[in-house]
């Protein structure tokens, strides 16, 4: 069993915006009809380059950092999506397959599976050490024990964050995705901040599990979501917070068929 | 507790396996060649693989058919890689083994092609219809099925930076726990996306890459695999090399275009001295990134004066294998070791005169010298950068 502490937390999809209208959502049934991204870190030379992908996933992590407050420019983050910025990708093959010489260049480096952190670390000015992994269907599990165990070993706060864009027609069958996701958890080395919003345990089981279902009112949008897979986890801090249970909670995620990562997640109110 | 590297392998336009490399380096011929790659007419040279298109997965790999797996599978058969996995396996289990891959594109040249022959439903024809295939893991879940290991398993991308990093990422489960050993690797193959790209940055040099050259004019893209095993030291006594230090961090300046200072660069350099616990002057031979572009090998340079004396010999291997892209760093890992092994420092391949403006002299020519102690850098889109230091582990 290790033990880390969540310091901090931001979510946008498309019915809430901010770890306070998720937690409304989940708490209330009341979700958000419309929500419009303006992110606030990225520097506008910046933010008329960066695709959607980067700025709903740069603005959930200055979210995570502000509810630390932490200044995001010297945390390191681990940034995940199983597919990356699959407009970008189906733009490039639509191109290649057309019109090759016509490849843009600024589509092209937005291509890079990290994009997110090349963005978020200038708008930080964050020279902190950034990760973009993906571990197709197992990506949202696989990013938070990456996650934990760098900020165990290097002993410091880590974002992980999870994004996963709506999928185009080809690239459906390969990533059922219908709805944009994004959250960021805020990991720090247990106590040393001294207002986390949770405290995780974890450890790998060797057997297998099946996912959590996702809150019902969610279900419907980012059940598909492989971005979305941590949402259970978000779901149990936001309920317990507001209700004020500080009883560990239990949840198994998937890592790969044949093992799991095991959470007891205690809510601080 | 240190972490060993127990055996390694690469493939690259040098041929199949570490031997090809070292006879290529000795002889000082490069890889590299003009573009022949097929539906792409840039004039630019390549390191293209041998064989690639000719080598056939096993049945039950099959529905995994990619040319980015083709080479992965090639890579794999290579310097007995697979027979000290499965001693590993056998001694510790395939789920205390871990696996992590490195790519900048993984197998995006099959979905390339799948958009090349969609009709007007604007679904993928079935022959490409391939869900395990379309996406940045794809030669992760190859590598398992592949290898028996059943551990955690996730793929890095970070651009050119990701062969480093996957070692960075292995070293912390290794000292963590999470597993006993972790199979790294990298593989980047030739595909549309990266030539196309490249050239539309006009980063792409119409002859062979001249790393550090006064005429450079960009880089030659490189295709290759490469594979090492990590594990805690006691674990495998008889390696040669363990990796001493690693450093990680980010430009936080431009998403194409490096620090103009070296900042994250020095950075990395920095994080990586520290960790190793050694002081500049115990660096014998660094391999640069050396991309041959035009402001990467300025910028590495004046990054590379800030910290070692110029007695440190520094190169680029590119100029033999072209820029592997997100393999690069495992790829100059294994060749950084290959030179500790040989007591022989590469000089910089097509360099002909180095640029005058460099702070830093560019080693020119192959070099006997004893190399306790090398470092390896990999520098990335996006300010992404990563250091690696090894040494050797004595009897």
């Amino acid at each position: 069993m290790s033990r880390l502490d969540i310091a901090g937390l931001g979510a946008w999809g498309t019915s809430f915006s901010s770890w306070e209208t998720f937690a409304n959502g989940i708490n209330t049934g009341t979700w958000q009809t419309e929500t419009l991204l303006q992110p606030t870190l990225i520097p506008t030379r910046e933010r008329r380059r960066a695709p959607q992908s980067v700025k709903l996933a740069v603005e959930v992590m200055n979210q995570a950092c502000e509810m630390a407050g932490l200044d995001p420019a010297g945390i390191a983050a681990v940034v995940s999506s199983s597919m990356g910025d699959m407009q970008i990708t189906d733009y490039l093959c639509r191109t290649l397959a057309t019109n090759p010489a016509a490849v843009s260049p600024t589509r092209f480096h937005n291509s890079v599976h990290n994009a997110t952190t090349g963005y978020w670390s200038i708008a930080a000015r964050s020279h902190a050490a950034t990760n973009a992994v993906s571990a197709y269907d197992y990506t949202a599990s696989m990013a938070f024990l990456e996650a934990a165990i760098q900020s165990l070993e290097d002993e410091s706060p880590v974002l992980v964050v999870t994004q996963e864009m709506a999928a185009p027609k080809a690239l459906h069958n390969t990533c059922p995705s219908d709805q944009a996701f994004s959250a960021a958890i805020l990991l720090t080395p247990a106590g040393m901040n001294s207002d986390p919003l949770a405290t995780v345990e974890f450890d790998i089981s060797r057997t297998s599990s099946d996912w959590p279902e996702l809150p019902g009112d969610l279900r419907h949008g980012l059940e598909s979501n492989f971005g979305a897979r941590l949402v259970p986890l978000l779901a149990v801090i936001a309920a317990n917070n507001r209700a004020r249970k500080t009883c560990p909670v239990n949840l198994e995620f998937p890592l790969t068929p044949a093992s799991s990562l095991k959470l007891s997640v205690t809510t601080h109110t | 507790m240190r972490v060993a590297i127990s055996s390694y392998t690469a493939s690259t336009a040098l041929g199949h396996g570490i031997d090809s490399i070292n006879k290529a380096i000795t002889n000082r011929c490069s890889g590299l060649r003009h573009n022949d790659l097929d539906n792409c007419d840039l004039d630019t040279w390549i390191g293209r693989v041998e064989s690639v298109e000719s080598t056939s997965l096993p049945a039950h790999l099959d529905h995994l058919y990619s040319r980015n797996n083709q080479l992965t599978w090639l890579g794999l058969q290579q310097d007995g890689v697979l027979t000290d996995l499965d001693r590993l396996i056998d001694r510790v289990g395939a789920h205390r083994i871990g696996i992590l891959m490195a790519t900048s594109t993984s197998s995006i040249g099959r979905t390339e092609e799948a958009y090349a022959r969609m009709d007007a439903s604007g679904y993928m024809p079935r022959s490409h219809d391939q869900p395990e295939i379309h996406h940045l893991h794809s030669q992760g879940i190859f590598v398992a099925r592949a290898t028996g290991v059943t551990g955690p398993s996730l793929t890095i991308s970070t651009a050119c930076s990701s062969g480093a990093k996957v070692f960075a990422s292995a070293s912390r489960w290794i000292k963590y726990g999470l597993v006993d050993a972790v199979l790294v690797g990298g593989v980047d193959s030739l595909c549309l996306s990266v030539l196309y790209g490249f050239n539309s940055l006009e980063l792409l040099s119409t002859q062979a890459c001249r790393p550090f050259d006064q005429l450079r004019d960009g880089i030659s893209i490189g295709e290759a695999a490469g594979f090492a095993i990590l594990t805690s030291e006691d674990l495998t006594p008889d390696a040669d090399f363990a990796l001493l230090g690693y450093g990680e961090s980010s430009d936080a300046y431009h998403m194409s275009h490096p620090h103009p200072q070296g900042k994250g660069a020095i950075m990395a350099i920095d994080k990586a001295l520290k960790s190793s616990n050694l002081p500049p002057t115990a660096i014998d031979y660094i391999n640069l990134h050396g991309t041959a572009s035009k402001a990467n090998d300025q910028v590495e340079t004046y990054a590379v004066a800030q910290r070692f004396s110029t007695q440190t010999l520094a190169s680029s291997t590119k100029g033999w294998t072209g820029h592997t892209l997100g393999t690069a760093g495992i790829l100059e890992a294994i060749i950084t070791m290959e030179a500790m092994k040989a007591g022989v420092a590469p000089g910089t391949l097509n360099c002909k005169t180095p640029d005058p403006e460099f702070e830093f002299p560019i080693l020119m020519h192959n070099t006997e010298t004893t190399i306790d102690y090398a470092m390896s850098n990999s520098f990335g889109f996006g300010g992404n950068n990563a250091a690696l230091i090894f040494g050797r582990i004595d009897e």
